[in-house]
């Protein structure tokens, strides 16, 4: 064993000590927490959604005349299919609510400032990610929702002026929704957005290793008390101890509220009541009450915003080191989301 | 070992060697970098022009119906090769093509497809309430903000035939449902129609 053990470690040299020194990153104590600990909820659900994606595309065969049925081998006829696709199905709904409640958390505590901007940027692209990895998912079942959603949502990149057409005909291979698309839609899905994802989720973890976690101080706190716990093991099994939970939440989930088939494609007849993911509820209600260029170039300027805050905060504390702009815009723009959220949501149409 | 040599005043590099060295480096590492900048762009540009699509839509003209046999006021509901249903209305009786318009069942919106409502005498969008009259014009919801209209095709009459020009292949073909392939007739030319569809 000894030898073996030395083999290794004459190649690879790396021991105890140096693991130790890699994971003893400090971690401050407020992350004792687990509502401190949304940031590793996203990462956990991404390697969840990772190999139920692996597993599912055994099955999943992605052109017009064989998705809907592959899928619905998956789900009534491969051992254990159901629940793969349960798994996966609401892992994307749970991390896109994680993701979304750890920029929240993030925002409302304002842990993107200096010198931590560019992190936030990194952020950003990760929750825009999350949702476009939401979409083509959501568009592979090819049910009469889902295809119709893809119809849409390509069509609002027509609404984006001058290059809008093309960005519309490369999304979806052609000048309408083609056997090209699916094909597309699941490159995009399976190859190219977790990769990406998995690169940008890498930098957001160095960029986090590189200045530490954002340090908090509490008026409870005891002064005594240590302030900051090592990553490992302490943090470490914290993290493990939310994973076990959230896959009991996803068994749950999978089962009592399995995923469904609804009724294939028909690209001549648009449902009576069509809607999306609850997660684009908020564009979708923006789509109907405003004109198609409107609409997408405000959400856009919205996205922008978004993008741009910790420089804009940046700006606004320099003339007044006291406003709590950032909070009040918070709480307004939460406010929005769940109003047009809710709003979408209670009506049919 | 070497040995020491002092170095004399001809060996030591002078302030202008300096510069034209610095100066040959920089070219040459701004050669390098644009070359590389070109190739790979040259690259990345091949793989932009490949993934987008290498053709239009092939279009044809396809016959709809004898232009005596439709009167001021009369419609009918036309489908395409590739399933889209198209409603085709004459308004005027000049004799050429400008009395007819056909127009597309898809929303101008964001594509997807309206279906005459006769109760409100009106094409509904089911995706985001648009509502069209009966040419075709956007009365509420984003496509009556934007002034929008549903798409209209081509009309040609020849002959005293009327001719429409319509996509001849695509998804619809193959994935359009009996029902909506039922009505096909040879003789059209591979469209169906329907007349009186708007009342």
């Amino acid at each position: 064993m000894a030898s073996i053990t030395g083999w290794i470690r004459e190649r690879v040299p790396l021991g105890p000590e140096q693991l130790r020194e890699l994971t003893n990153e400090p971690v401050p104590n407020h992350l004792k927490k687990w509502w401190w600990c949304l940031g590793g909820t996203p990462a956990y659900l991404f390697v969840v959604q990772i190999v139920t994606g692996i597993l599912l595309a055994f099955y999943y065969k992605p052109s017009p005349q064989t998705a809907y049925e592959s899928v619905r081998y998956i789900t009534e006829e491969a051992s254990f299919g159901w629940f793969i696709r349960g798994l996966h199905k609401w892992a994307a709904t749970l991390m896109v609510a994680a993701v979304v409640l750890h920029q929240m958390r993030v925002y409302f505590t304002g842990a993107y400032r200096k010198p931590r901007e560019l992190n936030w940027l990194v952020g950003m692209c990760l929750l825009l990610l999350t949702l476009i990895v939401g979409f083509t998912g959501y568009s592979l079942v090819y049910e009469q929702l889902s295809y119709w959603g893809a119809t849409v949502g390509a069509n609002i990149t027509d609404s984006v002026p001058v290059v809008g057409v093309y960005m519309k005909e490369l999304l979806l291979g052609g000048e309408v929704y083609g056997e090209n698309t699916l094909s597309r839609f699941f490159i995009l899905h399976a190859a190219v957005l977790p990769v990406t994802m998995a690169a940008l989720i890498a930098v957001h973890i160095t960029l986090i290793r590189l200045q530490g976690v954002t340090e908090f101080h509490f008026r409870d706190e005891d002064p005594k008390k240590a302030k900051f716990f090592n990553f490992f093991p302490d943090h470490l099994l914290t993290e493990l101890s939310i994973g076990l939970v959230l896959m009991i939440l996803l068994s749950v989930l999978a089962t009592v509220l399995p995923a469904e088939m609804g009724p294939k494609a028909d690209p001549l007849s648009t449902p009576e009541v069509i809607k999306p993911e609850w997660f684009f509820y908020v564009a979708f209600r923006w789509l109907k009450l405003f004109s198609g260029t409107f609409a997408v170039l405000s959400m856009g300027l919205v996205v922008f915003l978004m993008y741009a805050w910790p420089f804009i905060d940046a700006q606004i504390r320099k003339w007044n080191p006291r406003s709590e702009a950032s909070v009040w815009i918070g709480i307004v723009g939460a406010l929005a989301i769940i109003a047009l959220t809710v709003w979408e949501a209670s009506v049919a149409h | 070992m070497n040995a020491h040599t002092p170095s004399t005043p001809h060996d030591q590099p002078d302030a202008s060697s300096d510069d034209r060295r610095g100066f040959l480096s920089k070219v040459t590492s701004l050669g390098m970098l644009a070359g590389l900048g070109a190739s790979y762009g040259t690259a990345a540009a091949y793989a932009g022009r490949y993934l987008y699509p290498a053709r239009p839509r092939a279009k044809a003209w396809m016959y709809v119906a004898r232009v005596a046999d439709l009167g001021v006021g009369a419609s009918l509901r036309y489908t395409t090769p590739g399933g889209e249903k198209v409603a085709i209305a004459r308004q005027a009786q000049t004799g050429g093509p400008d009395d007819f318009v056909a127009l597309s069942s898809t929303c101008p919106h964001l594509g997807c497809q309206v279906h005459w409502e006769s109760q409100n005498q009106r094409f509904f969008c089911p995706c985001h309430n648009g509502a069209f009259d009966k040419s075709g014009k956007g009365i509420s919801g984003p496509p009556g903000e934007a002034g929008q209209s549903l798409p209209r095709y081509p009309l040609k009459s020849e002959d005293g035939l009327l001719y429409i020009e319509v996509p001849v292949e695509n998804l619809d073909v193959a994935q359009a449902p009996a029902a909506a392939r039922e009505g096909h007739d040879p003789c059209l030319g591979g469209g169906a129609r329907d007349e009186g569809a708007l009342a």
